[in-house]
């Protein structure tokens, strides 16, 4: 039977970074996750490394753990933060006076906040509508939520910390009133056993309600969903903030070759990602005022996450809930070691996982204390190895794919494409994905579809939105040798679906278009759906 | 010349071939064209009627077609029509040296690059199903560095689906150059190396010990660029075996040779083709249109004929413009009927056995294939609408699309010089 | 950078078709061209984010047949002149030749300016080409290189006595009228003044700045633009229309210039802007273009240049040259030449120039015909050179029409 110490349930930003602590402090973990790593909320939001500005007047103890993780998470998570500065501007519609406490306020928390003219902000973004007023340039960045997860993961793995994906916990078991283990399925193969440990902490976001209920105990969460727009191409350089009280659809983030629009705050079941063309319109018509050509630019996809928003009064709702985080002590509830973890923000994740750590560790014991804020969550590629990957990858390849892929995983790929130098071909033209690094992801033991070679590789996330690269991607992996490839048609559907979600309520302009042709190529061509009697 | 008998608006295959039609028969045409028309990434062959609303295959596309619901643009043709229209475009592949195969009552069954099947009425030789399933022993062959096709897939797959055959693969080595800053190998890469006396020896000599007596040979679209069948002649004779090529995805050699073969055809009959010309508008006086106007970068043109064939491609060709709520045929500003909230225009499946709600938004039209207005009135009586931007199909499930152009076209086109 | 929205410079609407990728002459003639979707919108998104070595960028000719099949409207080949000029911002040029072939006219202004200069010149490149000096310099020995006049145009114009008629237009010749070909320029004066036309020329036009954006020096081709747009803008605000007989010219002033660059007026004077033979055919149109020509019994052969199907203006010289009596003229419908302004005139590009060009002087040399009829100056020596044809601009085929 499978033993560890802590069980962590749940492979978002929380549950990864207290495996990473608890690894790091010595202690036997083990992260089992439902469906693959940043599949919910940690990947659904606008990818914003907060500077804290945001949260400055109404919540200063929240903008300085943002201010601090920031500049923590900008030095151990190098591969995954872009740091782009973030500008904040002020429409005529906002109050000047907010702006003036602003101003204040970031000087109290500690983040810099450098006023500029607006000459010198439409130089930095020519595409600023010309009737905002005012702007200052704050330590904001751009954070890869995908990457920072299997980063971060990577990092708990060099301390025997483990993470088991599309493994569904069914049961908590309790031995008189104290945890004894954890009942898992393991969704692909359907196979069910038990997990020892003397310890689970739920670390599932909106599900925690889901999954305290399997012990009996009810925990108060209040998903907010919030929907976020991706842009073909970066309308910006930097993030660009609403200089007013935090509302909907106030933050641009440039993320890679996209841009993200975010968001809205609507109360919503834990598991819906739906977003509705009203909720889009009404995110395109604020976010109009930042960017006065928003219609111009063509949508790639919108997306939903929710916010687990935790409340003791079960009546609470929405944004006003408290952001913090809370660590529920179940004890409290008659079982002991079992602790849910909620709210809390992707920005905060390290520290978040530092605090809940410390009462883990002093409940089991272990006084060895953290270390996560010192060490980097993957190694840089070095000089040399930046220069072997260049040799080899096409053309804006290398610098993309070390990101990515983080040092070790990166000289792997190289190898391939060395030994096989056709592998360099390009599965993704849009992002710029070889067939190496395809190749290299997919023989992961935690890949098990197309979409997961995605979140890894950002396959599928760029202009065509798959229309291409699933032949491709289907292709390179529809193998023998290849245990999780067995049925090709639902290796397309499943990926060319899950893209497809995303466009639907945005379905004008050119993303029509896009479906048309992929509808050309995949039923029309290809007769993905159709059946055939062949005489 | 800016006054024609009849003027096209587009240069997919319905705009050519209601050029070829016209011209045929005596006509003063000219195209006005944006961009190559999708006709050369299309896969090059006629798709008539591949499946029945239900999901059903086609037996007989005549048959079918005779039986189609009133607002399918075969119901505006009738079945007689069609037949013509298919003849028609066998008899221009004769006469351009690049017949295709089949006819109009009976659907074949090609390979496709995944390795299953997908129905086609008219085909290029190079891509005879029909061969394949005739075949003892088939014989996927792929190229060892070329992109967009995967042997392996495409083997198991048509293995799965023909149990009673002997499969095998085959990977032909390309000896192309390989580096950082060579590009990847495309369909079309491999056949311009075919074209040339060393890469076609070279195919021979890997192929030819692998091919046992009664074989078919499946591959990837790379039988040439040109629309003849020079190299599927003399392989067929030196390998002594039937070669298949796959529907594939783009870029697409297939639908090129297509293209270039309608294009010379319309040419040598003196179509004038106008590129580039983006068609913004028309002019409309007491219910007849007497030109369309263009813009690009310096200034308005008028082009005036004396009549009009709409063959724009529907939205992704651009002759139906998809807004927030809304969608409109630009050239003569036809406000096509559709839901206020976008998530009504499809359903949940991108792929599924319903037809998509979206695709089969577009231009009604009457009998006479002349557009209506929102308010059910003839947009204008010298007009007519041909192809993709018309309303009342998906070729996506049905397997129809260059069927309905070809139609839809001819009709227009033999309308328009006086046949009934 | 972000991309500039204004300028309609966006990769926004580029769905990856590939239909570009069929069609481009260069990727059909090299793998080290990745093909115009790739270079142009594709990694312009991914430009904004990394910066690499991109050797690929060097071999886009700018012939803009990419646009031309592009059904989305992708002004693809714009993008990658940006993308090459942001380019040699921070990488060495491939090819010592950029520099002097963007700044051609700097060359024309010198040698035409100093008697004889031009005879040496052209005497010059013909020893330069035997003794490899043009090698070193990145020009290619296989192409042929434009000639230099013993006078220019300018100075030629000013010698003809026109009759003055109420149309009034302003001639626009370029350098290459200008310094290598002005008897184009002086066949247009005299065409049109037989068609009751007076042409005016203005000595303060510079170069159109089409090699330099092709060469990679936008900063450069953004000064001319400045000075041209305004003036050009002031002749039409005189009534005058304007009229370029190079379609690489027209196709600057009046396409390029909106997409690259801000100034004010280029949309207004965009609207009064004519390729020669497109002018003359609009006459035609409306009944008032002169048709007393003498018979021509020649054997034409008609290559329409990229620059010109790009305009979206058809093929004038089809319809008008055919009204010659006796005439006998085909259009060789064969695709790119190669050349594209200065591209193959490049070392290192030439083989790929004279492989798109095959097929054209094929078709050439298999239509028998004694001279090939080309508006764009560099495409008639391409077309020379791969063929051995002789070839003229369609202006020339009417003077002669005219018995002038």
């Amino acid at each position: 039977m499978l033993k560890t110490t802590v069980v962590v349930i749940g492979g978002g930003a929380t549950g990864v970074g207290i495996l990473r602590d608890l690894s790091m402090r010595g202690v036997d973990a083990l992260l089992v996750e439902r469906d693959d790593l940043g599949y919910w909320t940690s990947s659904r939001f606008h990818g914003l490394l907060h500077s804290g500005g945001r949260y400055a007047v109404k919540d200063k103890e929240a903008a300085k753990e943002c201010i601090e993780e920031n500049t923590i998470l900008r030095k151990i998570g190098k591969q995954c933060v872009e740091a782009t500065e973030s500008i904040f501007v002020r429409a005529p519609e906002d109050s000047e006076e907010f702006e003036a406490e602003w101003v204040k306020s970031c000087k109290e928390c500690g983040i810099y906040a450098v006023p500029m003219s607006m000459d010198e902000a439409f130089k930095l973004e020519p595409n600023l509508s010309r009737k905002l007023l005012s702007a200052y340039r704050c330590p904001g960045a751009a954070v890869d939520g995908f990457r920072l997860l299997w980063q971060t993961v990577a990092s708990a793995n060099k301390y025997g910390g483990k993470a088991k994906t599309y493994t569904e916990v069914i049961g908590i078991e309790t031995v008189n009133g104290e945890v004894a283990g954890v009942h898992v399925r393991d969704r692909w193969t359907g196979e069910e056993y038990k997990i020892a440990c003397d310890y689970v902490i739920s670390a599932t976001g909106s599900f925690a309600g889901n999954v305290a209920h399997l012990a009996g105990i009810d925990v108060n969460v209040k998903p907010s969903k919030g929907t976020l727009i991706a842009f073909n191409h970066r309308i910006c350089n930097h993030v660009v903030h609403r200089l007013h009280p935090s509302s909907d659809a106030d933050i641009f983030v440039p993320h890679g070759s996209i841009t993200i629009l975010g968001t809205s705050s609507i109360d919503s079941a834990p598991d819906d990602t739906s977003s509705e063309t009203s909720e889009v319109l009404d995110m395109m018509n604020i976010g109009k005022v930042t960017f006065e050509n928003l219609y111009d630019y063509r949508i790639l996809r919108v997306f939903a996450g929710t916010r687990p928003l935790y409340s003791a009064d079960p009546n609470a709702k929405g944004r006003s809930a408290s952001r913090g985080f809370v660590a529920l002590d179940h004890a409290h509830d008659g079982i002991k070691h079992f602790m849910s973890v909620c709210g809390g923000k992707f920005t905060t994740y390290r520290l978040m996982a530092e605090k809940v750590c410390d009462i883990v560790c002093e409940q089991l014991g272990v006084n060895t204390a953290c270390r996560t804020a010192e060490e980097n969550l993957v190694d840089g590629p070095s000089d040399d190895l930046m220069n072997r990957a260049k040799a080899v990858f096409p053309s804006y390849g290398a610098e993309l794919a070390a990101s990515r892929l983080g040092n070790e995983k990166l000289e792997r790929v190289i190898k391939r494409i060395e030994s096989r130098p056709e592998t360099k071909e390009l599965v993704c033209e849009c992002e710029n994905v070889t067939l190496a690094e395809i190749e290299e992801i997919a023989s992961e033991p935690s890949s098990h579809t197309v979409s997961d070679l995605r979140r890894r590789t950002r396959l599928g996330m760029g202009t065509c939105q798959g229309t291409f690269c699933a032949y491709r991607s289907v292709g390179a992996v529809d193998k023998d040798d290849m245990p999780w490839a067995k049925d090709t048609v639902f290796l397309f559907k499943e990926f060319l679906e899950t893209r497809w979600k995303g466009i639907r309520p945005v379905l004008w302009g050119n993303m029509l278009r896009d479906i048309e042709l992929t509808r050309a190529i995949y039923d029309a061509a290809l007769n993905l759906s159709g059946v055939d009697e062949i005489k | 010349m800016k006054k024609s008998d009849i003027l096209i608006i587009g240069n997919g295959i319905s705009g050519l071939f209601a050029a070829c039609v016209a011209a045929d028969k005596g006509k003063k045409v000219q195209i006005l064209s944006y961009g190559a028309g999708t006709l050369t990434i299309g896969g090059g062959i006629i798709d008539v009627l591949g499946y029945t609303d239900e999901g059903t295959p086609v037996a007989d596309p005549m048959q079918a077609i005779a039986a189609m619901d009133a607002k399918h643009p075969y119901a505006k043709v009738g079945a007689d029509t069609a037949k013509k229209a298919l003849d028609t475009f066998l008899k221009i592949t004769e006469e351009e040296g690049f017949p295709y195969i089949g006819s109009a009552n009976e659907n074949i069954w090609l390979p496709t690059a995944i390795g299953n099947f997908k129905p086609s009425c008219l085909v290029p030789r190079t891509m005879n199903g029909k061969a394949l399933i005739a075949a003892k022993n088939i014989l996927v062959i792929g190229f060892d560095t070329m992109k967009d096709f995967y042997a392996d897939m495409a083997t198991k797959n048509i293995a799965k689906r023909l149990p009673d055959k002997n499969v095998e693969q085959l990977i032909v080595e390309l000896k192309f150059e390989y580096e950082r800053d060579l590009r990847d190998i495309s369909a079309m890469d491999v056949a311009r190396w075919l074209e040339t006396e060393a890469g076609y020896r070279s195919f021979v000599d890997q192929v030819k010990s692998h091919v046992k007596p009664d074989t078919a040979i499946v591959l990837p679209p790379v039988l040439g660029l040109d629309p003849n069948y020079k190299i599927l002649d003399t392989l067929e004779k030196e390998l002594d075996c039937a070669l298949v090529e796959v529907s594939s995805l783009p870029p697409a050699v297939t639908g090129t040779r297509l293209t270039k073969m309608m294009t010379a055809y319309a040419k040598k009959r003196g179509v004038q083709i106008i590129e580039k010309a983006r068609v913004v508008g028309s002019e409309i006086i007491d219910g007849k249109c007497q030109a369309v106007i263009t813009e690009g970068f310096d200034r308005q043109r008028k082009f005036y004929a004396d009549q009009f064939i709409l063959a724009t491609g529907g939205v992704y060709g651009g002759g139906l413009v998809a807004k927030i709520g809304a969608m409109t045929e630009p050239v003569f500003n036809i406000d096509i009927d559709v839901p206020k909230v976008q998530t009504e225009w499809s359903h949940k499946d991108l792929f599924g056995d319903k037809k998509q709600i979206f695709a089969q938004f577009g231009v009604n039209v009457n009998s006479e294939l002349t557009p209506l207005a929102a308010d059910g009135k003839e947009v204008a009586s010298n007009v007519k609408v041909v192809g993709r931007s018309l309303a009342g199909y998906d070729f996506c499930v049905e397997k129809s699309g260059n069927g309905v152009a070809l139609i839809t076209a001819y009709k227009a086109a033999a309308a328009f010089c006086g046949e009934a | 950078m972000a991309i500039n929205k204004h300028h309609a410079i966006d990769p926004d609407k580029c769905t990856a078709c590939t239909i570009c990728i069929t069609a481009c002459p260069v990727t059909a003639a090299t793998r080290k061209f990745r093909g115009p979707k790739m270079t142009g919108p594709a990694l312009t998104r991914l430009r904004k984010l990394v910066s690499d070595d991109d050797p690929m960028l060097d071999y886009c000719s700018n012939c803009k047949t990419c646009d031309l099949v592009c059904p989305s409207g992708v002004p693809i080949s714009t993008l990658n002149m940006l993308a090459k000029n942001e380019y040699y911002k921070t990488h060495p040029r491939k090819s010592p030749a950029d520099d002097m072939l963007a700044h051609s006219e700097k060359m024309g202004k010198l040698i035409t300016s100093i008697p004889l200069a031009s005879t040496f010149a052209n005497l010059g490149m013909t020893i330069g080409k035997s003794v490899g000096m043009l090698g070193a310099m990145g020009i290619s020995s296989n192409a042929k290189m434009p000639s230099y006049a013993s006078e220019s145009f300018i100075s030629k114009f000013k010698k003809i006595k026109q009759t003055s008629y109420q149309r009034k237009v302003v001639f626009f010749s370029g350098c290459f009228i200008n310094y290598n070909q002005p008897e184009v320029g002086v066949d247009m004066v005299k065409v049109y003044q037989k068609n009751k036309i007076e042409v005016a020329i203005d000595e303060n036009f510079v170069c159109c700045g089409s090699p330099m954006v092709a060469g990679g020096y936008i900063d450069d081709a953004r000064v001319n633009a400045a000075k041209n747009a305004k003036l050009l803008k002031a002749w039409v605000d005189k009534g005058y229309d304007i009229i370029t007989a190079c379609t690489s010219c027209g196709l600057m002033l009046k396409q390029e210039y909106q997409e690259l660059f801000d100034f004010e007026g280029m949309s207004e004077y965009a609207e009064h802007m004519y390729d020669s033979v497109e002018y003359l055919a609009k006459l035609h149109d409306e009944g008032e273009f002169n048709t007393e020509f003498a018979n021509d019994s020649t054997e034409y052969i008609y290559h329409a240049p990229c620059h010109l199907k790009v305009q979206a203006i058809g093929r004038p010289s089809m319809e008008l040259l055919p009204l010659v009596p006796g005439i006998k003229i085909q259009e060789a419908d064969a695709g790119c030449c190669g050349i594209s302004g200065s591209y193959g005139f490049k070392a290192d590009k030439n083989p790929i120039a004279m492989k798109v060009g095959a097929k054209l002087f094929g078709k050439i040399k298999d239509s028998h015909a004694e001279l090939g009829v080309c508006e764009c100056g560099t495409c008639r020596l391409q077309m020379e050179n791969g063929s051995g044809v002789p070839a003229i601009h369609p202006l020339t085929v009417l003077r002669k029409a005219y018995g002038l």
